[in-house]
């Protein structure tokens, strides 16, 4: 009898490691690519204040910027080698807070974020046409120092950009202290699905980065204007969905379950031993 | 007894650790997905019930300990790992249903393609430049012009330029870029560049350029020499 139940315990620790097992091996979703979260507030967007309290509620993501050496005109440096991103929503607009030190401000200081729009992917430089694959526009929110405004335009390969009829973007740039501190503003969808990217919450899109350095040479030439800028690639973008706590729900009913299950079982088995 | 109830643990324990710890060792395979270890485990155990219950006498050593351990009629010490086992299963299953609804938190997996086939006309090509130390000279003479600014002067895919490009410039020090490929291949990627690759390699990421546009194929089969003289690596031929 002794015997027996020994064996039974070592066939039960197995078992119970055997299903931790299962638990350790869970695929841990592997954490690839840099995304920019921007979780929901309430209250109004700080639009129009780069430097509002309450972008201390988005986490800051940074990117590293190259300077554009893909197409021509390239340009072998450039000034902005790192962006921070931060981004806030309200369940109607979203706000992009773009950060990066530039040693002076000038008029020509600019910024961009493009998106892919619909479905069809985008190559991240322009929307440039792909070989094997049937490309979609880029939608491109712009921002220049001396514009003070924001625009939103679109691409399909080089050569092709081109302001909206329909502008659905704002945007606001403060200056201090060597940075840069930029605000895109839009709603998070638009009546034109077909040249605006749109913003579900919850679902990961993506989003590339441009800054233009506006300083001029010793010539008085721009030292980076048009494809000469940095660049980022393609990365994610979120507009966090409201908590949800569904998934507890259904783990305690499933817990419910089970123990319901192991009740019923327990009492059958012991019915049928006294029979 | 009781161990009719051992041989099948150890045998689920083996066919567990050979496709979690085995398989992904074999040369040209990978770790296999949680869900598809699970599969091949729940048919290995419903193999084993089958096969223990086909006859009468198997089936009450089987289920015979199971029944005894479950009720805790007469199993003494025994009691407390019965209670352990109790109240594990509802959570075991609480926290798997809790996994299977939770919504994932991270951006979509990326599974690029590194090295897709090339189209059909990109295949077998051999390098019409003449191998010289001229030609080889010139090759690397152009690839520090176009290349190594994202490539970079070592050949290491360290270039000035690569820090923003994801995914990042080749390294063809690396002995898995361009030592694995053929002249042929690299005179497609080149020519090509990143919008030449097919979906698999996600052409919509890639900053390598399309040099068709800018280079003469010529300059771009010297390239590829002083490409791989640069780099120390020699292309991969017909074996
Ligand atoms: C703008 C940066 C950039 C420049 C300039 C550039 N490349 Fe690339 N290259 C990349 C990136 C990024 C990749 C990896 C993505 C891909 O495979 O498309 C790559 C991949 C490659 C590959 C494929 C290697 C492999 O293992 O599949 C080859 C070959 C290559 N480059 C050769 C060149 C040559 C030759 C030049 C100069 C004529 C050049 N590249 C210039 C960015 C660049």
């Amino acid at each position: 009898m002794k015997h027996g139940l020994s064996k039974i315990a070592t066939g039960v620790v197995a078992g119970v490691l055997l299903a931790m097992g299962f638990l350790v091996a869970e695929p841990v979703a592997a954490q690839e690519g840099i995304a920019v979260r921007a979780p929901m507030v309430k209250g109004s967007l700080p639009a129009d204040d780069p430097n509002a309290a309450v972008w201390a509620s988005a986490i800051p993501a940074t990117f590293p910027m190259s300077p554009q050496v893909h197409w021509p005109n390239r340009i072998l440096e450039a000034t902005v080698r790192d962006l921070s991103v931060r981004a806030l929503h309200d369940g109607t607009n979203v706000a992009i807070l773009l950060e990066y030190t530039d040693p002076s401000e000038d008029p020509d200081d600019a910024a961009a974020i493009e998106f892919m729009v619909g479905d069809k992917k985008a190559h991240f430089a322009h929307g440039q046409p792909m070989a094997q694959v049937e490309g979609g526009p880029v939608n491109i929110w712009y921002w220049k120092n001396k514009d003070a405004k924001g625009v939103d335009m679109n691409a399909k390969g080089f050569g092709t950009l081109s302001v909206q009829p329909h502008q659905d973007v704002k945007a606001k740039g403060a200056y201090a202290n060597g940075t840069w501190k930029v605000v895109f503003t839009r709603p998070l969808t638009t009546g034109h699905p077909e040249e605006d990217t749109q913003i579900t919450t919850g679902g990961f899109i993506n989003i590339a980065f441009a800054v233009w350095d506006g300083k001029k040479d010793a010539s008085g030439e721009l030292k980076e204007k048009g494809s000469q800028k940095a660049v980022s690639s393609w990365w994610y973008f979120r507009a966090e969905a409201p908590p949800d706590y569904s998934g507890y729900y259904y783990a305690a009913l499933a817990v419910g379950l089970a123990l319901g299950f192991q009740f019923i079982l327990i009492r059958k088995l012991k019915k049928g031993q006294s029979a | 007894m009781g161990g009719s109830l051992l041989k099948p643990v150890i045998l689920i324990g083996i066919v567990y650790t050979i496709l979690k710890f085995v398989v992904p060792n074999i040369p040209g395979s990978a770790p296999l997905p949680a869900s598809l270890i699970f599969l091949y485990l729940m048919l290995t155990t419903s193999g084993i019930v089958i096969f223990a219950t086909l006859s009468g006498e198997s089936k009450d050593a089987f289920w015979g300990p199971i029944q005894r351990f479950l009720t805790g009629e007469n199993i003494g010490s025994l009691q407390v790992l019965r209670y352990g086992v109790l109240l594990l299963f509802p959570l075991i299953v609480g926290w798997q249903t809790y996994n299977s609804t939770a919504t994932s938190d991270a951006p979509p997996a990326e599974n690029r393609t590194i090295h897709p086939a090339p189209p059909g006309e990109y295949t077998g090509l051999s390098n019409p430049v003449a191998k010289t130390p001229d030609t080889i000279q010139q090759g690397k003479g152009f690839y520090a012009a176009f290349c190594s600014p994202c490539h970079g002067g070592n050949f290491d895919g360290k270039g000035p330029a690569a820090r923003g490009f994801n995914p990042p410039p080749a390294n063809f020090s690396d002995p898995t870029t361009i030592a694995m490929l053929q002249e042929s291949y690299l005179f497609w990627r080149i020519k090509k560049g990143g919008v030449g690759l097919p979906i698999e390699g996600m052409p919509w990421k890639s900053a390598m350029p399309r040099w068709e546009v800018e280079l003469p194929d010529e300059w771009i089969w010297k390239i590829i020499m002083g490409e791989y003289d640069g780099a120390h690596q020699s292309p991969r031929t017909w074996e």
